[in-house]
């Protein structure tokens, strides 16, 4: 860290990203973030280094990644050349997780993509849509 | 073998029938039997469309591969077809 490094308070971290300040110090409690610095009042300060681990820590969790999987992977994340074998044999397995997920995520991308092209340009409301929904309800009514 | 043709349509699309209009009359002119031709209704094949990768309409694929989307020449689609042709393959 950095002299120039600008620090937030808990509140404004939980603000910033979408946690509750409970779970801001139950990660520090339990280790998936180091003990963060205070000021000599034990008032909690974030650094920019902090909020990067915490914004893995989200993407990971979005991933539906277990805690203990996160904590392992923020070892990689910090010193990738001397992990554990089994860590690394753990993020090669969630990189993999990821990049199939990314492939759905893709495809599901270039369908809503598509079905908006054909949508495009029709006043009359979108036509596909409601073909696609009248098509559902006729599966259903079957 | 064949040249595998496929035209990707859908409901409300006003440039697909002329599409597929410039394609039947290219095949027929250059001999229908190199062809093998097909439509396909993106509502009633949407993951194929989207593993082909089409994002609008009409789009073409030839043997498999997505080669024009939007509105394409008769001049543009002859010559893509030509080069296929037995004979003409380098």
């Amino acid at each position: 860290m950095t002299t120039t490094d600008k620090s937030l308070r808990i509140g404004d971290v939980a603000q910033l990203l979408g946690m509750s300040v409970d779970t801001l110090r139950y990660y520090e409690k339990i280790n998936l973030l180091p003990a963060v610095n205070r000021t000599p009042s034990g008032i909690r300060l974030y650094y920019k280094k902090d909020l990067s681990r915490l914004r893995f820590i989200q993407r990971a969790q979005k991933m539906n990644f277990s805690l203990a999987e996160i904590g392992d992977l923020l070892k990689m994340r910090e010193d990738p050349q001397n992990v554990r074998d089994e860590v690394r044999s753990l993020t090669a397995s969630k990189m993999q997780e990821v990049e199939e997920h990314l492939a759905e995520l893709t495809s599901l991308r270039n369908e809503m993509q598509l079905l908006l092209n054909l949508c495009r340009g029709s006043k009359d409301g979108c036509p596909i849509i409601e073909e696609i929904n009248s098509a559902e309800i006729d599966a259903d009514d079957r | 073998m064949n040249v595998k043709v496929e035209v990707f349509s859908a409901p409300g699309c006003n440039s697909c029938g002329q599409a597929r209009q410039v394609l039947k009359s290219l095949t027929e002119e250059m001999g229908s039997g190199h062809f093998e031709w097909r439509e396909v209704n993106i509502l009633d094949e949407l993951d194929y469309a989207v593993e082909m990768g089409v994002f609008a309409t009409p789009a073409i694929a030839i043997n498999g591969e997505l080669v024009f989307t939007g509105q394409t020449s008769k001049d543009t689609l002859r010559k893509a077809l030509q080069d296929l042709l037995p004979g003409k393959q380098s």
